[in-house]
């Protein structure tokens, strides 16, 4: 336990050090006007500084870290917005490569992925209304939606049935840049980058695992894993928030006084502290559910994120309404850490979602169960 | 007053009969599906919006009729606004008719009356409104942008901020000082400046809607013909409030609680939804508060036409109507899921199909991103609470 600490306490350390040097607001401007929406030179120095490597086993000179430690560069990336894909291609990508993966395939690409040299994206949402997407003879078919980071990834891994098989679902693994796969690239409302993609019959490689994990219950457990980083993320943009918020209720005139002098003004802020703990401690408490059995976690990692969402929305709000007119522009960064928690909110499961499970995990709890 | 209030009833009625036959055999299918999509509408389609709206005689309805209007009652300003509104039509840019020209009407010369009032009724002039300054915002009097009469001109210096739509402007009106140390409200004026006049410079400043809706509008000794002058030298104060009176009566609002609320009912039936009963008792609730914002709204309207009103009527309906506006955006954003987060501000303007969701998707997350504003401007909410707490509740 110590030794997490000890790895979090690193890593947020020398995350924050190199994202108030290398990543200011001023900075990733440059980045958000880019086309390709990431800068390469950050993500060669992310490699660098082994972020990249940060869920890979030890054997392949990863750190094997754990959700804490995860968390840790995950608030930066909340706080600094980064742009890059770390999440999708460092966490989930790699997460479902080292879970479906056979023993070969990841001592094929897990030196890419910690190298930088491969970005990884993960298809799984289809549209209502497309084709399911389906393997058969190696080759895929079918629509994906919202895939994060899907316009600049080199490989993705994409979820199928497949057919080859037994029809049953599995990933396989895709080359982003075939020419047999339509691309609709598109931003997030929050600068990210995404695609919408139809396979026409692109050559795919099946993942297989080497210990016969189901497909299914890997993707589980790799969202769940992303759910929390996502909580840790917002709890990034929230501590960015309400420290943005005091300064300019400390600064702001009006009527011959500070504004934050206010009672009513203070209270609110108040609120949104109160909040930004809150968010804390179910982030953590729900990077130690991560460790519990799949069908245990449930009741914390999504009660988390359903709270997360809504309370980090209200901070937002509370924001961007205390910073009047600014609040709204481009030029200040409030509105686009409102932006950041926007896209959060809904990636991995919306609210609705995450309350259900939480509903009907807790419905079966008894109350004196209830202290995880 | 010499109508009576059933009278005003049955003509507001009659009014919001004719609006809807309008929308239905009048208003272009262009500006119909642009306003459906939530576009953007530009300089034009405004200006042609304004004057199709002055065709009927809407545009100035409520002014009197000795100025070309229809000497509207409250209520059917209200109704007007309100009915437009709930059909989703564009935005009725207030600026001229709304705000500036009754100014005129009531306070300025008749040379201003000859020269303005007519090309405002028909928008060949576009106004924008020189209020807020970077260091005045809520606290208006605070503002600091300075006129010096030098013989038969005013030389202007300051800078406005968070002037809508200063990019098309013809026109400014312009609140400013025209006495220093003096008590702010002694020492305000209400001045006309001419946009392309020199040292006047519009920066736009992007909000997160992808959009310039709002500028920066420096001013460098600006030579301002004291003819501009409305009204008495240091009175400008006075006439600051008397537009604000008129700024009141919001139905826009209510009518667009109205509309946002119509399309999210529509967007549970067509998205799968998790929790179909979540879903509808969320809805519920904002139908719930809808209905008392409705009712609230025209009892005082009725109280201010009867003059029993207690005047926080007015920061009633902006506080619920923003509130709720803001919530029904954000339930819409939640429904919409994924493509709640997809942004394609090209496809929007070129009204393409957005990446994800209904076609009028990219327009609803647009319009979120806006409305965050609307508890902003116009009277903050806090200013709207300070001003019920103080004028109605006595604290």
């Amino acid at each position: 336990m110590n030794m997490d600490l000890e790895t979090a306490g690193m890593l947020r350390d020398s995350a924050s050090r190199y994202a108030a040097d290398n990543y200011s607001f001023l900075q990733r401007h440059a980045v958000l006007a880019d086309p390709a929406g990431v800068s390469e030179t950050a993500w060669r120095d992310y490699a660098e500084l082994g972020w990249l490597a940060l869920r890979l086993p030890e054997a392949h000179g990863g750190l094997d870290a754990d959700p804490l430690a995860v968390g840790a560069l995950m608030e930066v990336v909340g706080t600094r917005l980064l742009m890059e894909p770390i999440l999708a291609s460092a966490l989930i990508g790699t997460g479902l490569l080292r879970s479906q993966g056979s023993a070969a395939q990841q001592d094929a690409l897990l030196p890419q992925l910690a190298d930088g040299t491969l970005k990884l994206a993960f298809a799984d949402a289809e549209p209502a209304g497309g084709t399911a997407c389906q393997v058969r003879g190696g080759r895929i078919s079918g629509h994906k939606i919202a895939v994060l980071h899907g316009d600049i990834a080199d490989r993705l891994i994409v979820s199928a049935a497949d057919a080859d098989h037994g029809g049953g679902k599995r990933l396989f693994l895709v080359d982003a840049r075939s020419v047999e796969i339509e691309t609709r690239r598109y931003r997030l409302v929050d600068g990210r980058g995404a695609a919408n993609l139809h396979f026409a019959g692109v050559p795919a490689e099946r993942l297989d695992p080497d210990d016969g994990t189901p497909a299914a219950a890997a993707i589980a457990d790799v969202l769940d894993h992303a759910t929390v980083a996502c909580c840790a993320e917002a709890l990034g943009v929230v501590r960015a928030l309400v420290t943005t918020t005091c300064e300019y209720l400390k600064i702001r005139k009006q009527f011959g006084r500070a504004i934050g002098t206010n009672q009513a003004l203070q209270h609110r802020a108040v609120d949104m502290f109160l909040l930004q703990e809150e968010i804390a401690a179910l982030t953590r408490a729900a990077q130690d559910a991560l460790s519990l059995p799949a069908a245990e976690r449930g009741r914390i990692v999504s009660g988390a994120k359903a709270y997360v969402c809504t309370a980090a929305r209200h901070v937002a709000n509370e924001a961007v309404q205390m910073h009047g007119g600014l609040g709204i522009t481009e030029e200040l960064d409030v509105s686009h850490y409102f932006r950041r928690l926007m896209v959060n909110a809904a990636l991995f499961g919306s609210r609705d979602e995450h309350f259900s499970r939480f509903l009907a995990a807790t419905s079966h709890a008894q109350p004196e169960e209830m202290h995880a | 007053m010499t109508e009576t209030l059933s009278e005003a009833r049955d003509k507001a009625g009659r009014l919001r009969a004719d609006i809807r036959q309008f929308y239905a055999r009048v208003m272009p299918e262009d500006l119909k599906r642009k306003s459906r999509l939530h576009q953007v509408l530009d300089k034009d389609d405004y200006v042609r919006w304004m004057r199709l709206l002055n065709d009927q005689g809407w545009a100035i309805g409520h002014w009197p009729k000795e100025h070309g209007g229809q000497g509207w009652s409250l209520l059917e300003r209200f109704t007007f606004e309100d009915e437009l509104a709930r059909l989703g039509c564009p935005w009725v840019i207030p600026f001229g008719v709304k705000y500036v020209g009754p100014v005129i009407y009531a306070f300025g010369s008749e040379e201003q009356k000859r020269r303005f009032l007519p090309r405002i009724a028909t928008t060949e002039d576009f106004w924008a409104q020189g209020y807020s300054e970077p260091g005045a915002g809520s606290d208006l009097a605070a503002l600091r942008t300075e006129a010096i009469r030098e013989g038969d001109h005013y030389v202007v210096n300051g800078q406005k901020v968070w002037t809508t739509y200063a990019q098309w402007a013809d026109w400014l009106f312009c609140l400013v000082k025209t006495a220093r140390g003096e008590q702010a409200q002694k020492s305000i004026s209400f001045l006309l400046i001419d946009m392309k006049s020199p040292g006047v410079t519009v920066k736009p400043i992007p909000t997160m809607d992808g959009y310039v809706h709002v500028n920066e509008v420096w001013l460098e000794n600006v030579r301002v013909p004291a003819e501009n002058l409305v009204g008495a030298e240091g009175e400008g104060w006075t006439y600051a409030k008397y537009l604000l009176k008129n700024e009141r009566t919001a139905g826009a609002l209510l009518g667009m609680a109205c509309h946002a609320l119509a399309r999210l009912k529509a967007l549970a039936r067509e998205q799968p939804q998790i929790s179909p009963e979540r879903t509808a008792a969320r809805i519920g609730e904002l139908e719930l508060r809808l209905l008392a914002l409705e009712v609230a709204s025209y009892q005082a309207v009725e109280s201010m036409m009867r003059g029993t009103d207690h005047g926080g009527e007015a920061s009633l309906i902006k506080l619920r109507g923003t509130e709720l506006y803001q919530d029904i955006a954000e339930a819409a954003i939640d429904l919409l899921g994924p493509a709640g987060i997809a942004w394609d501000a090209a496809a929007l303007h070129a009204a393409s199909a957005p990446p994800l969701g209904p076609e009028d998707a990219g327009g609803i997350v647009k319009d979120h991103f806006y409305n965050r504003a609307a508890t902003i401007f116009g009277g903050a909410s806090e200013i709207q609470r300070n001003i019920v707490a103080k004028g109605v509740l006595g604290l």
